[in-house]
Order: C-alpha cells, then structure tokens, then sequence
C-alpha cells in the first residue's frame, strides 16, 4: 500500500508536462479546490446544525427520526437564506 | 483518470483526491469525535462502560445520517440557485 502521501510526488519532474497537460491540471485543481470548500461547508452545516437538531443528551436510536430529518433539512435551509439576508444587508450599507 | 496511470499528469490528480478524500475523513472522524463524547460520556469514568460505547454506535450512525442529509440539502440548492443565477443572466 502506498501511504507515502506527499513522497509520491517529489520524484516527479513537472516541467515535462505539455502545455495542454499544465492548463488541465490547473483546471482539475481548480474544480477539486471548489469540492473541497463545498465539503467544508457540509461539514461545518452538519455541526451546526446536529447541535440545534438533536436534543443533547445520550443517542439511543441511530436513525434520524421523523422530526429531526426534516429539521436538519430545514435548518440548511434557514441557514443559507440567512447568509443571503447578511450578504444583503452588508451591500446595502455599502452603498 | 488516463490510459497511463504512470504519467505525471495522472499522479498529481490521483494524489490531489486522495488528499481531498484524506482530509473529509479526518473532518468527519473529528466531528463525530466531539459530538459524541459529548452526549455519550457526561461523566467519564474508570473506562468506557458498554452503555457509552453503544451510545457511540447509535450516535456515529445519526451523526452520519445528519451528514447525508445536509449534503443533499446543500447541493440540491446549489443546483438551483446556479440554476436561477444564470437564468436571471439570460433575462437581462
């Protein structure tokens, strides 16, 4: 198995790559850098969103129950027209 | 990815989602982590009593249903409002 991350890598000579290559490397990058940041932000709604969802207390069942499904949903929801309503706002005392 | 799986073209992308796919599992592991200790061990004692460690389980299962959920929440509007955006493009 290779575990050797970035080791992998330092053996290679890039200048090689043709220019096509380059521009389509560049362009993969830039896609799985905008993935990443979607990810980050699912990651960080999940948080939020858990905590205000899911009563604190133990976990007995590992289902999502009839209520809190729909609150998750609705709280990714809530949470994003609220980022609009800042967003907004801020353009507003821009002007 | 390519027909030469040994080209270096081929190698930066392998390794750039392999560090992507790294990164969202060490997020996840994390997360689960901190809500879980949270709500299944209160008041740690001498060790994990198996009620705790069930507690984990059920909770790494709902934090993972919770994830699955908000990913499809999310992309789904996404999709829609890139979807109004360039909508809203070709009316003006």
């Amino acid at each position: 198995m290779d575990l050797g991350g970035s080791s992998s890598l330092s053996g290679l000579d890039l200048s090689k790559l043709s220019d096509r290559d380059k521009q389509e490397l560049q362009q993969f990058v830039v896609n799985e850098s905008q993935k990443a940041r979607i990810q980050a932000s699912i990651h960080s709604l999940t948080d939020t969103c858990f905590r205000k969802c899911i009563p604190s207390g133990t976990v007995k069942n590992g289902k999502l129950d009839k209520y809190e499904e729909p609150c998750m949903r609705q709280c990714v929801d809530r949470f994003l027209d609220a980022n609009m309503v800042v967003l907004r706002e801020l353009e507003r005392l821009r002007q | 990815m390519s027909a030469f799986p040994n080209d270096p073209k081929t190698q930066v992308m392998r390794q750039v989602q392999q560090e992507a796919a790294m990164q969202n599992a060490r997020m996840l592991v994390e997360k689960l982590n901190e809500h879980c200790f949270e709500r299944c061990v209160p008041k740690p004692g001498t060790s994990l009593s198996k009620g705790e460690e069930s507690c984990f389980t059920a909770c790494m299962e709902k934090y993972m249903s919770a994830w699955n959920t908000v990913s499809k929440t999310y992309v789904a509007r996404i999709q829609k409002e890139s979807q109004q955006a360039s909508g809203l493009q070709n009316t003006f």
